[in-house]
């Protein structure tokens, strides 16, 4: 107990191992720490052997060579920069390029920065406070004029690590377009902490950040937002190009090109040649399954056309997320086919079950041991339902909505709050992502399945997707509802889609992917599985969102925030009209037998 | 109930005062605030100024009416009517608590709307009576604003008769002060504990459902005071009680062995 302990220990403790990135474990365990201390939710990363601390906003990096005591230091003081407000765009606009000048700020502004978050810091942070220096300055605004002047100032401890404003500022850049967080907490921009990992190598302040603000900048310009541009320019930039447009079978081999850093790790998968690229897909994940699809110009299915391959995400694809608590969308999802029941011959209860009673007493005159099971008890009927939560990260996703959000950030938050809320109702709920790069390569991520715990590890994966590539809607809807048939182990289920309703892939355009995914659905309903569609912040048009979802239960959805007041009906609308299907499929499926065993016999 | 000792309660602002002058004027309380910060140690401390007997009853979602008003139960061949907790308080004019009041299921909350308004009545349909509230009887119910956002179940004719007292954690100087006379440790054990408090308390995303508590303060301390290594009471009455999640128990061990010193130091 007296021996600090390293983390395989507490991987040992726990039984368990430690998630996140194996290399970064050993400082990784200092997260709540600094989030604590920087009163919002920090990352921990190894900054380099040698490297001074510094952080980018989202996430401190520290030397995870040095002693652990320094660990505790750098973080504490990096925390408390940014909970001092020291680090704000304002003051960190004026420091420029000058390092020199960074330096002085950090010799003054440190101290203030620890001295006011003094009540909060471990003993070890604390004692690096110089309380003359620290009191010299009222904020960070006088810091800087102190550090401006010319009086002789020492240098900062070497626990003080650095600033970067550049890094800082591209790393804002990014998180400021957004509107305010529908119901959660301020975050890292979704892209910050693992653009800023991957090359950790190069540490300076160096030009890539202009180039990768530049393309960033164009996709979301006025003219490439969201409009036909836009979507043109993000198709060329995305992982993979087209080829054979709209052709059959084997045209759709994806060729990946080099992307810059803004469509995060995508860029990471080997480059594959055409004709060698089905093989290389099928080495990646061998178990991958094949669905049919619907030909809606022949008006028949395509046999084993879409390969789905199921897979968990990469090791380095995890960042945290705020979860919404899911408690406003509990109360709606609660009456979901819940109801009082009043048991009969119950142990206790809250009246007295009068022909139970009566047997009771006959027994009891008749000379046998009475039957003590005389109340009446209303009894919560058990909830049977699973849901699995198929979600969308395609290209088009990552496009920014009305309010600033891009539509993936609405649509992964109200997967966080549906998952958490149908979780602590007790139900069964699985949630999986879903891509696609042509009809071999359909992706599905799991984020957490049936049996899986909701624990951080589903945050964080979660949290670490990023949109890409496009949306094979019909092969995802078949592949999830053969998940939550098989898995669910519930005889109410209900396919919960989170897409933009953009069905398109390699030849998968237009009323072509809009047939097919309507007829994936009406598959999936006639097995009496319910289905509801929702576009959370896409701001699709309902007709063309009708054409997708057909008649399954859809809506689209313009904010999180109003997620609660509609989920409730929608989802009993789908329960009802699964269960209406199922009834009358079984029906037909009878009618069919009947009918092969009248012709057998006759 | 009300003799001996009264309940160590140590007040942040004025809702001693407030309680007092609800109770004297008849009125409801409800008592907002998170789990673990006092309110049942409030109450009690109040019953015992006030000088009335206490009712607890915390709620759950299975709690039906007849938990609260009372039922009919068969011995031999007759039946007899039991009271329930609200009934019996309602009779001897106590002080009943409900505790978590909105984690009931709304048919059970329907039976405190007459009692909490200015009727003060409570019917008893199985019995046929409607009983007035004795005097000195006063109704008391809690929630957790972290669960509940607002008090949703109870009609707004209801909420309007209620008197609302908030509560939170203590500042730090109090806390220190509550943790030291609860556990029964030195001050400055006391402080160190209140100081890791602090910090898990500004975690706001970390996968955390509740914060660390005045309570679970507490009972490290008294681990300690027993002669448990305080990293060891810390793990087992902090860590432990707040999360299941191993990422987050990491953590939170990280922050106990930064925060609480190891050994006399």
């Amino acid at each position: 107990m007296t021996a600090r302990r390293e983390p395989h220990q507490y991987e040992q403790i726990l039984g368990l191992p430690l998630d996140g990135t194996a290399g970064d474990a050993g400082v990784d365990r200092l997260r709540l720490l600094a989030s604590a201390i920087g009163g919002r939710t920090l990352e921990v990363a190894d900054g380099g052997a040698g490297e001074p601390a510094w952080t980018d906003g989202a996430t401190v990096f520290v030397d995870a060579g040095s002693t652990p005591t320094e660990q505790v230091r750098m973080v504490g003081v990096q925390a408390s920069l940014l909970a001092a407000g020291s680090l704000e765009p304002h003051v960190v606009r004026r420091l420029g390029r000058r390092s020199a000048l960074a330096r002085r700020y950090l010799s003054v502004e440190g101290h203030r920065a620890l001295a006011a978050n003094e009540e909060l810091l471990p003993a070890v942070v604390r004692a690096l406070i110089d309380p003359a220096v620290g009191t010299t300055a009222e904020g960070a605004e006088d810091s800087l004029a102190i550090a401006r002047g010319g009086q002789a100032l020492d240098a900062p401890p070497a626990a003080f690590g650095t600033i970067r404003p550049r890094r800082l500022l591209a790393a804002l850049d990014r998180a400021e377009p957004r509107g305010p967080a529908p119901g959660e907490a301020p975050r890292p921009a979704a892209g910050a902490a693992r653009t800023d990992l991957d090359d950790l190598a190069s540490l300076d302040d160096a030009e890539e950040d202009d180039d990768e603000r530049s393309v960033g900048h164009l996709l979301s310009s006025p003219v490439g937002g969201g409009g036909l541009l836009g979507r043109l320019l993000r198709r060329l930039v995305s992982p993979t190009r087209e080829r054979g447009r709209g052709g059959p079978a084997g045209a759709d081999a994806p060729t990946h090109v080099g992307r810059a850093r803004s469509d995060g790790r995508r860029g990471g998968v080997p480059a594959r040649g055409a004709p060698e690229a089905l093989d290389a897909t099928d080495l990646f994940a061998p178990q991958g399954r094949t669905y049919p699809e619907w030909d809606a110009n022949r008006r028949r299915y395509r046999a084993d056309w879409c390969t789905v391959h199921e897979r968990d995400p990469r090791p380095g694809d995890l960042a945290p997320m705020a979860m919404p608590d899911g408690r406003a969308l509990r109360r709606p999802l609660a009456r979901l086919g819940t109801g009082l029941s009043r048991t009969r011959r119950r142990p206790q209860g809250d009246d007295i079950d009068i022909d139970a009673a009566v047997e009771a007493r006959v027994e009891a005159l008749a000379g046998s041991p009475p039957d003590e099971a005389v109340y009446l008890e209303s009894l919560r009927l058990r909830r049977d339902l699973a849901v699995l939560v198929l979600l969308d990260v395609s290209g088009s996703a990552a496009e920014p909505g009305p309010s600033g959000w891009t539509v993936h950030e609405h649509q992964r938050w109200a997967a966080a709050a549906l998952t958490t809320a149908l979780h602590d109702l007790g139900d069964r709920v699985a949630l999986y992502a879903f891509n696609s790069q042509g009809r071999r390569a359909v992706h599905i991520t799991r984020v957490k399945r049936f049996d899986d715990r909701l624990d951080g590890r589903v945050v964080r994966r979660l949290g670490g997707l990023v949109p890409a590539a496009y949306t094979r809607l019909g092969a995802a809807i078949r592949h999830g509802a053969t998940v939550l048939e098989e898995q669910g182990g519930t005889s109410r289920r209900l396919l919960l889609v989170l897409s933009d309703g953009f069905a398109y892939d390699h030849g998968y355009e237009g009323p072509y992917g809009e047939g097919d995914a309507r007829r994936a659905l009406a598959e999936v309903r006639r097995r009496g599985t319910g289905c509801l569609c929702l576009s959370v912040g896409a701001g699709t048009d309902p007709a063309a969102l009708r054409r997708v979802f057909g008649t399954a239960a859809h809506a689209t959805v313009p904010t999180p925030e109003q997620l609660p007041g509609l989920i409730g009906p929608l989802m009993h609308a789908a329960l009802q009209s699964a269960e209406a299907q199922r009834r009358v499929y079984q029906r037909k499926e009878r009618t069919r037998v009947r009918v092969a065993l009248d012709r057998r016999m006759s | 109930m009300t003799t001996g000792a009264r309940p160590y309660y140590v007040p942040v602002g004025d809702e001693e005062q407030v309680f007092t002058a609800a109770f004297r004027q008849e009125m409801s309380l409800v008592l907002k605030g998170p789990t673990g910060c006092g309110k049942t140690r409030f109450v009690e401390a109040m019953a015992h100024d006030l000088d009335r007997p206490l009712v607890t009853v915390s709620c759950h979602d299975d709690l039906t009416t007849a938990d609260l008003v009372g039922r009919f139960l068969l011995q031999g061949g007759e039946t007899r009517w039991v009271d329930g907790p609200l009934t019996r308080a309602v009779r001897e004019g106590a002080i009943c608590y409900l505790d978590e009041v909105v984690e009931a299921r709304q048919d059970t909350t329907v039976v405190i709307h007459p009692l909490a308004d200015h009727r003060r009545q409570l019917p008893i349909d199985r019995l046929g009576v409607v009983l007035d509230a004795a005097p000195g009887f006063c109704l008391v119910v809690s929630y957790n604003p972290g669960y509940q956002s607002v008090l949703k179940d109870l009609k707004d004719s209801t909420r309007q008769r209620m008197v609302a007292i908030e509560l939170s954690f203590p500042p730090p100087d109090v806390e220190e002060k509550i943790v030291a006379h609860e556990a029964g440790v030195e001050p400055e054990e006391a402080a160190r504990f209140v100081q890791l408090g602090q910090a898990i308390r500004r975690l706001e995303s970390a996968g955390l459902r509740e914060v660390a508590s005045t309570r679970v303060l507490i009972a490290a301390g008294r681990l300690v005071a027993e002669g448990l290594p305080r990293r060891a009471a810390a793990r087992a009455a902090i860590a432990g009680p707040l999360t299941d999640d191993p990422v987050v128990t990491a953590g939170l061990v990280e922050m106990i062995d930064v925060y609480l010193p190891d050994g006399d130091g």
